[in-house]
């Protein structure tokens, strides 16, 4: 019977199953069923730091890999330093940023996060593309918070969830995390798990070559809470390297510092406020620290200097006798 | 033309759905509800069914074999399925099941083949794999079975997690009674497996669906062992270690999941003495095409250093033939009713709600399912407890000793099982059921039954009470705790409780009711009496009175979930009478006695569960040793024990209302104290692996525990068990140390191409805790001990 068919049939019939061969092949939009799709997701109108209008369904979310957080320009502490981890993610995650991965930032304040406020605070971060920063109707964010199973922020923008949502919507994936996770593990979601095409870009060591990383309170909050701005030997990021910051300030200075630099620049700290202007305006958020936690990480922030130092005039002895 | 067809068909029936579910789910104002129930949807339909109406399956026996002595010459590997939202063929699946174990298994993860769906794997995500192993194991040493030649595995079983799909009967041969012997044989009441016509001796042809008036639920709603119902039990003995190949069959498109559930899977058995290669550690997972082998060793704790020349004939193993094969360790170890699951990161409530859950008997010369036969009872110098079982097999007899899956669900409007995964503080379903039947009837013997009651829910706490149609308490006994008999009976109603006390997430009870004591005929109920109003965790107990009378209107799923029809007993009730071990009279099981000198020399650890303060405000953090409230990372290693010691961990509720269900793995613990007093009747006598914190009745805001790991080393769990806040991410990484070690296993991390490793980092309390001994601050209990 078949070979009784007419030959363009068999050609249209053979375009037919390319074409679905294709639809099957590209990966996951075509056969998604998730009930997280367009019919849950309210398709609302932002803006974006350019004043662009987006849909947050059509042009946010659908058949996206996207990382989406709750964020006000005026926030003092958490949303600044939400903000440095995700460009650490961003950093982590390389060439994916802006090509299948997209981060978004939405205005929990829209009232007075308009563009230009956004663009201010993209420019503070050095934000790379990519990431697009968002405000609209408060209405319409609650709405977007609820749908994500988050407390509206109301009114309220300092309360506001700083949960960080990853997700894939072409798979119906959404993963919730905090901006205090491992950059890294955020970085492998979105290149691994959330990714199914994609290349897991992660490294790759053996189980031989990992060894642990043996470390100390300090260690813990240089990495959650310093690290995104800060490197010790590793040159200025968005805030100063501090190797050695010890020998050039005083310990009641620097411990002030880390627990309220927000207090010190209000009373114009003539150390503090110059540094603001070189590092972008951008001003060293209140992290909430203890006078405990601030002990242990100025003494980290020595023990690591000193290591960094020894290295260097080991590597500098080296150099002399060849 | 298939092709297309059935692509249409999905299409279809994943719109209908999709509108469905979002109309189910889309308005806030569900969330706003004074009872939230099921979390975040309507009511699930139940679509004219009434309550006990159908007959409640039994659990189906996965059935072991012999490990083979050399490599198959004519097996094969499992084939892809062709379609890529698909999980692996039914016949295929069947063909797996029923052939021998290939290829054979190996020390190191195997990584001399790739995943036999590689090539499919490829198509579906749009790449090539580079690279790709038969094997989801973390390669190499720290993922190597642990003293392999030493328990190497001397019975096998292998199940394909799968879709939804009719059972082919693939298992009937493999159960123990072989539908032969006693109420499984021809005309006992559990012949029958379904309750209906064609059904006897089989259970070929069982569908998966709630109630015989309910829908079939689509391959992708529902996804267990095999893929089929019955849910499965695993019948084990001590001394016997068994190698588990868990074939991951699922969909490779990771979108097929019908709204939940994550295809990667990692399995823990809970609470086995295993080593942690064999744990289901939480970042351990593998990948659709790949198998796991997971060996359990079947050893009593205490190996290395107790009863090591195998002398106590109450360390053993029943052989088969009337004996006892004499094994190491130390009796008072001894383990009987578990459970395994998954334990993906991320993704465990949606995983084990979808049907990733098991449970598993230990039998042992203590438990050994045999009744009336050498039993304690009738000379103390016997080990047999004889609990209510059966006569007719050696060992394993299952005709008056059943296991109950007790656990709450929720369907959209299509009769589909749902979930609602934007909500943190837990979910609960507004249905009940019990081994995946909803509101099922059980007939029983007027005689004694053991009846082990497993909590398989997300977030769902239950008091259970047992009662007779006019809402008279039947009376029973508790003999086991989270599925350790216990050194004395409890009977029900006691002194401290009427009903069985709160029974948490995965905690297991295993009880003895006398059915005798009620003439053929008669209807006896389960009622769930314990309230929620949302999934953080459980309000007030209802009055049985207002529940059964119809004045109770709130909580849908508190009321009668299962009916139990009392039947003529025409044998003889050889069973142990429990009234004959409650505390002042004989032992069961005691205790191990802890040195006190050990226990003043403990390190202490805490554990603090909750929202904690400062800036990790997210839900939901632990604080370790006094440290900030932390999320998991499964590379931050927050205690690492040293083999043998002994430990004491204070566990710690928040302040603020919330329940945790706190499950240790590995090892089970003794419960000193709750908020410094003594505990309950019914945890003096236990050994625990699931401490629930919180304010909900029976709990306590601190419990302080002895533990000690002994025998394997590796990385380890702890976490809460409402599985909603473990995922968002109530969980945190222990090691456990051979002596001298100072390097921390490093972390597996997953990816199609195979595992690989990235560094590991620990807390600065990891090996110290915090000091020594019990908690200055915890009271007389701490000093009661024994």
């Amino acid at each position: 019977m078949t070979s009784a068919r007419p030959a363009h049939a068999r050609r249209w019939a053979g375009a037919l199953l390319a074409a679905i061969g294709i639809w099957l092949l590209w990966p996951v939009a075509a056969i998604a069923q998730s009930p997280w799709g367009r019919d849950y997701w309210p398709n609302v109108s932002l803006t974006t730091q350019n004043g662009g209008q987006v849909k947050f369904y059509d042009d946010v979310l659908h058949g996206k890999i996207v990382v989406v957080n709750f964020i006000f320009t005026r926030c003092g502490d958490v949303c600044p330093l939400d903000t440095a981890q995700l460009k650490r993610v961003q950093e982590l995650i390389g060439d994916h940023a802006g090509r299948d991965v997209f981060m978004y930032s939405i205005s929990v304040d829209p009232e007075n996060d308009t563009p230009e406020a956004l663009r201010g605070f993209m420019e503070k971060f050095d934000i790379k593309p990519g990431w697009t920063f968002l405000t609209g109707k408060r209405a319409d964010i609650t709405l977007i918070q609820s749908k994500f199973g988050l407390e509206p922020a109301g009114d309220k923008p300092a309360t506001h969830s700083t949960t960080i949502i990853l997700a894939n919507e072409a798979t119906g994936q959404f993963v919730k995390r905090s901006p205090y996770d491992n950059p890294q593990m955020l970085a492998n979601l979105l290149t691994g798990q959330l990714n199914p095409s994609g290349r897991n870009s992660g490294s790759r060591q053996s189980y031989a070559n990992a060894v642990a990383v043996a470390t100390d309170e300090g260690a813990q909050l240089f990495r959650t809470r310093c690290a995104s701005c800060h490197a010790i030997g590793g040159g200025d990021g968005l805030g100063p390297d501090l190797l050695m910051v010890s020998s050039r300030r005083s310990p009641e200075w620097l411990a002030r510092f880390i627990r309220e630099p927000d207090k010190m620049l209000a009373e114009k700290d003539v150390i503090a406020t110059p540094m603001v202007v070189k590092f972008r305006n951008l001003p060293m958020p209140n992290l909430q620290l203890s006078q405990k936690n601030t002990a242990e990480l100025m003494a980290f922030i020595d023990q690591e200097s000193r290591k960094v130092m020894e290295e260097r005039a080991a590597a500098q002895h080296g150099a002399n006798h060849h | 033309m298939s092709t297309i067809r059935s692509l249409a068909r999905v299409g279809l029936t994943a719109s209908l759905s999709m509108l469905v579910v979002s109309a189910a789910i889309a308005q806030t104002p569900l969330e706003k509800r004074k009872y939230n129930i099921p979390t975040g949807m309507v009511a699930s339909p139940v679509f004219g069914a009434q309550p006990f109406t159908q007959k409640m399956v039994m659990f189906e026996e996965f059935g072991t074999r012999q490990m083979p002595e050399a490599e198959c010459t004519n097996c094969s590997e499992v084939v892809a399925p062709t379609d890529c939202s698909k999980s692996m063929n039914a016949d295929k699946i069947d063909f797996t099941i029923k052939q021998r174990l290939f290829p054979m298994p190996t020390r190191e993860a195997n990584l001399s083949r790739p995943n036999p769906w590689q090539a499919k794997v490829g198509e579906c995500i749009g790449r090539t794999l580079a690279t790709s192993y038969i094997e989801g194991r973390p390669p190499g040493e720290m993922y190597a079975h642990q003293r392999y030649d030493e328990f190497a595995p001397k019975v096998y079983f292998q199940s394909v997690q799968s879709g939804a799909r009719i059972n082919g009967g693939a298992r009937d041969a493999a159960q123990m009674h072989r539908y032969q012997v006693g109420e499984f044989g021809p005309g006992g009441l559990y012949h029958n497996t379904a309750g209906a016509p064609g059904f006897e001796g089989t259970t070929k042809g069982i569908d998966i669906r709630l109630h015989p008036k309910m829908p079939v639920q689509d391959a992708n709603s529902v996804w267990t062992f095999d893929g089929t119902l019955p849910p499965k039990l695993l019948m084990a003995r001590y001394g016997e270690p068994i190698l588990f190949r868990h074939y991951n069959g699922l969909p490779i498109s990771v979108a097929a999941n019908n709204g939940f559930g994550n295809h990667l899977i990692t399995t823990h058995e809970h609470n086995g003495h295993n080593p942690a290669e064999s744990d289901g550690f939480a970042g351990a997972y593998f990948y659709p095409g790949q198998f796991y082998d997971y060996r359990w060793p079947m050893q009593l704790a205490g190996r290395d250093s107790i009863n090591t020349d195998a002398s106590d004939p109450r360390a053993g193993m029943p052989d088969g033939a009337g004996g006892v094969t004499k094994i190491r360790g130390d009796w008072h170890e001894t383990m009987s009713t578990h459970w395994f699951h998954d334990h993906m990161i991320d993704y465990t409530a949606q995983n084990v709600y979808k049907g990733n859950a098991a449970m598993m008997n230990y039998y042992s010369a203590v438990d050994r399912g045999r009744e009336g036969y050498k039993c304690h009872y009738a000379d103390p110098n016997n080990a047999n407890l004889c609990l209510p079982s059966g006569t007719g097999l050696d060992w394993g007899n299952r005709d008056y000793d059943v296991n109950l899956l007790i656990a709450d669900k929720a369907w959209d409007t299509n009769g589909q099982l749902a979930f609602n995964i934007f909500n943190r503080d837990g979910f609960l379903g507004d249905q009940m059921t019990v081994n995946w039947s909803w509101k099922p009837y059980m007939d029983v013997r007027a005689r004694k039954y053991r009846l082990r009651l497993l909590n398989g829910s997300v977030s769902r706490y239950f008091k259970l009470a047992l009662v007779t149609e006019k809402g008279e308490r039947v009376p029973f006994y508790m003999i086991a705790n989270d599925g350790n008999i216990m050194e004395h009976a409890v009977p029900f109603p006691n002194a401290e409780a009427q009903d069985l006390p709160t029974q948490g997430i995965a905690e297991r009870f295993d009880i003895v009711v006398d059915f005798s004591r009620y003439p053929a005929g008669t209807k006896l109920y389960f009622v769930n009496t314990l309230e929620h109003r949302d999934g953080a965790g459980p309000k007030d107990e209802v009055s049985l009175k207002d529940i059964l009378s119809g004045k109770y209107k709130g909580d849908p799923a508190v009321g009668k979930f299962m009916e139990f029809r009392v039947q003529a007993y025409a044998g003889q009730d050889l069973s142990m009478n429990p009234a004959d071990y409650v505390e002042g009279k004989k032992k069961m099981i005691p205790r191990a006695v802890i040195p006190a000198a050990d226990l003043a020399s403990a390190h202490r650890r805490t554990f603090e569960f909750g929202h904690s303060g400062g800036t990790d405000e997210e839900p939901w953090t632990i604080k370790t040793d006094g440290g900030k409230g932390l999320m998991a990372d499964i590379h931050r290693v927050s205690a690492a024990p040293e083999m043998g010691q002994w430990e004491i961990w204070r566990i710690e509720g928040a302040s603020g209302g919330w329940s945790h269900p706190v499950h240790v793995h590995f090892e089970e613990g003794q419960i000193l104290t709750r908020d410094g007093k003594p505990p309950p009747i019914w945890e003096r006598w236990a050994r625990k692996d699931v401490y629930r914190v919180g304010p909900e009745p029976n709990g306590s805001r601190t419990v302080e525990i002895a533990i000690r790991f002994r025998e394997f080393a590796g990385s380890y769990v702890e976490h809460c068990h409402n599985t909603q806040h473990e995922d968002h991410s109530m969980l945190l990484r222990w090691d456990v140390l051979r002596p001298g070690q100072t390097v921390a296993v490093p972390t597996p991390e997953g990816a199609w191409e195979g595992v690989y490793y990235e560094p590991t980092f620990v807390l600065p309390t990891w090996r110290t805790g915090r000091g020594t001994g019990p908690s200055p601050n915890a009271g007389p209990g701490a000093g009661a001990l024994r």
